[in-house]
């Protein structure tokens, strides 16, 4: 076996579009309790896409407000900080994550409406379980599978090979560190790190296919392993690999999971993810 | 749930765990096509109301109510089934596509209907292409090859 890939695979994650500037400026003052509406509102003013897809967001039913807003200042002041950071975030890596994703098989999209559903199905899970979750869940869970964008040309070459590695019972993940040295778990947690992402976002990321493997176990990174799963499936977003990924009984231990309450939140993740996963589709 | 007649193709993409169920019959050339996602429609009533098709003890008795329906005898009825996969391990708990299963058997068994066919469990996820005019039924998953269930 030929390890050897990971220097091509790191310089692709070097090269690797970051997402625009002023997503990252608006995140950044979303997380500043100093910073004021005006501020956001300024950048927003050049970037008329982001601005047109945070509005339709806003009027989702998920993120729900009761009247139609028109206004960017209207928006922030009926979401609170919280959720407009949510949907800047959604908007931005919608643009990064709708594309078609060679190697695993997914058609233009799919990735998008996969990454929707694992957020939609961890927010459901935290209420559920009544978790004392911080929103950084709803982020980790759209970029969970971020590396695969970058891991998919290299999985494409060497499928047959990977393949192999998967056999009986043998995870996919694990199979591609075998045959190509590094992950699309390890990957997205690489990606992340650069762009200056928190780390508990980058960990969740990072082992979202092996939570038990963390230094240290949380709940976001448990939460985003049993969402995943469970998008799996229920049909949403499961690439050539189908559901060759291994859930961590631990995981659900930790957690407290009832197969009647993860069985309760697939009843209701699959109208949420169309709702939400739709919403840009006329963008496209 | 989707019905056809001849000239239709019924499909339905990644089934996962869920169970796909065809149904069809070929004097008449009619069939369709039940995508459920589990195993009882008591977990959560609501959306059952809503939408029995989503679970496979509702959705099942619609199926064939609906093709009776659209002049179909049970004599002539060829059932066949496929999905109800589950991820790697033995953790019950994301079995659900065996319950999902489990529970087809239970219904068919008390009416003493049989599967014809089924191409069920595995990692794998199916996509199902039902062509009415003939009944052929082309099952794909992955990298595998296509093939007649
Ligand atoms: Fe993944
Ligand atoms: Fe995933």
């Amino acid at each position: 076996m030929t390890p050897g890939y990971v220097d091509d695979i790191i310089s692709d994650i070097k090269s690797f579009p970051s997402m625009s500037d002023a997503a990252l400026k608006v995140l950044k003052l979303v997380d500043d309790p100093k910073s004021t509406a005006s501020e956001i509102e300024e950048i927003l003013r050049y970037e008329p896409s982001i601005t047109a897809n945070i509005l339709k967001l806003t009027n989702s039913a998920y993120f729900g407000v009761p009247t139609k807003v028109a206004s960017i200042r209207q928006a922030i002041v009926l979401l609170g900080w919280e959720k407009l950071g949510k949907l800047v975030m959604t908007t931005c890596v919608n643009a990064v994550l709708d594309k078609p994703v060679r190697g695993y098989d997914l058609s233009p999209g799919e990735l998008w409406q996969h990454s929707i559903a694992v957020s939609v199905a961890a927010e459901l899970l935290v209420k559920e379980l009544n978790i004392d979750a911080d929103n950084e869940i709803f982020t980790a869970a759209l970029l969970h599978d971020l590396g695969k964008l970058v891991l998919g040309d290299y999985v494409k070459e060497d499928f047959s090979a990977i393949r192999t590695a998967a056999g009986e019972g043998t995870p996919f993940q694990a199979a591609e560190r075998r045959v190509l040295g590094t992950d699309h778990a390890e990957v997205g947690g690489r990606l992340l790190e650069l762009w200056s992402f928190p780390e508990s976002l980058v960990r969740a990321v990072r082992w979202h296919h092996e939570p038990d493997s963390a230094e240290e176990p949380g709940a976001i990174i448990d939460l985003i392993h049993v969402a995943d799963v469970l998008c799996l499936m229920i049909g949403l977003g499961a690439g050539t690999e189908g559901l060759q990924y291994k859930p961590s009984p631990a995981a659900t231990k930790r957690l407290g999971l009832k197969p009647r309450q993860l069985e309760l939140v697939a009843s209701q993740t699959l109208q949420w993810a169309n709702e939400l996963g739709g919403i840009f589709q006329g963008n496209r | 749930m989707k019905m056809g007649r001849e000239g239709d193709v019924v499909v339905t993409h990644a089934l996962g765990s869920c169970l796909g169920l065809m149904i069809y019959d070929p004097s008449i050339k009619v069939g369709g096509m039940l995508h459920a996602m589990l195993p009882m429609a008591k977990i959560n009533p609501q959306k059952a109301e809503a939408n029995p098709y989503m679970f496979v003890d509702t959705g099942v008795v619609r199926l064939f109510k609906e093709i009776y329906r659209l002049g179909g005898k049970k004599s002539r009825l060829v059932v066949k089934a496929a999905g109800c996969a589950s991820p790697i391990g033995k953790d019950e708990m994301f079995k659900i596509g065996k319950r999902n299963y489990t529970v087809l058997k239970k219904l068919l068994w008390k009416n003493n209907v049989l599967l014809d066919a089924e191409a069920v469990g595995g990692t794998v996820s199916r996509t199902v292409h039902f062509h009415i005019s003939t009944g052929q039924i082309l099952i794909k998953s992955g990298q595998h090859q296509e093939f007649s269930l």
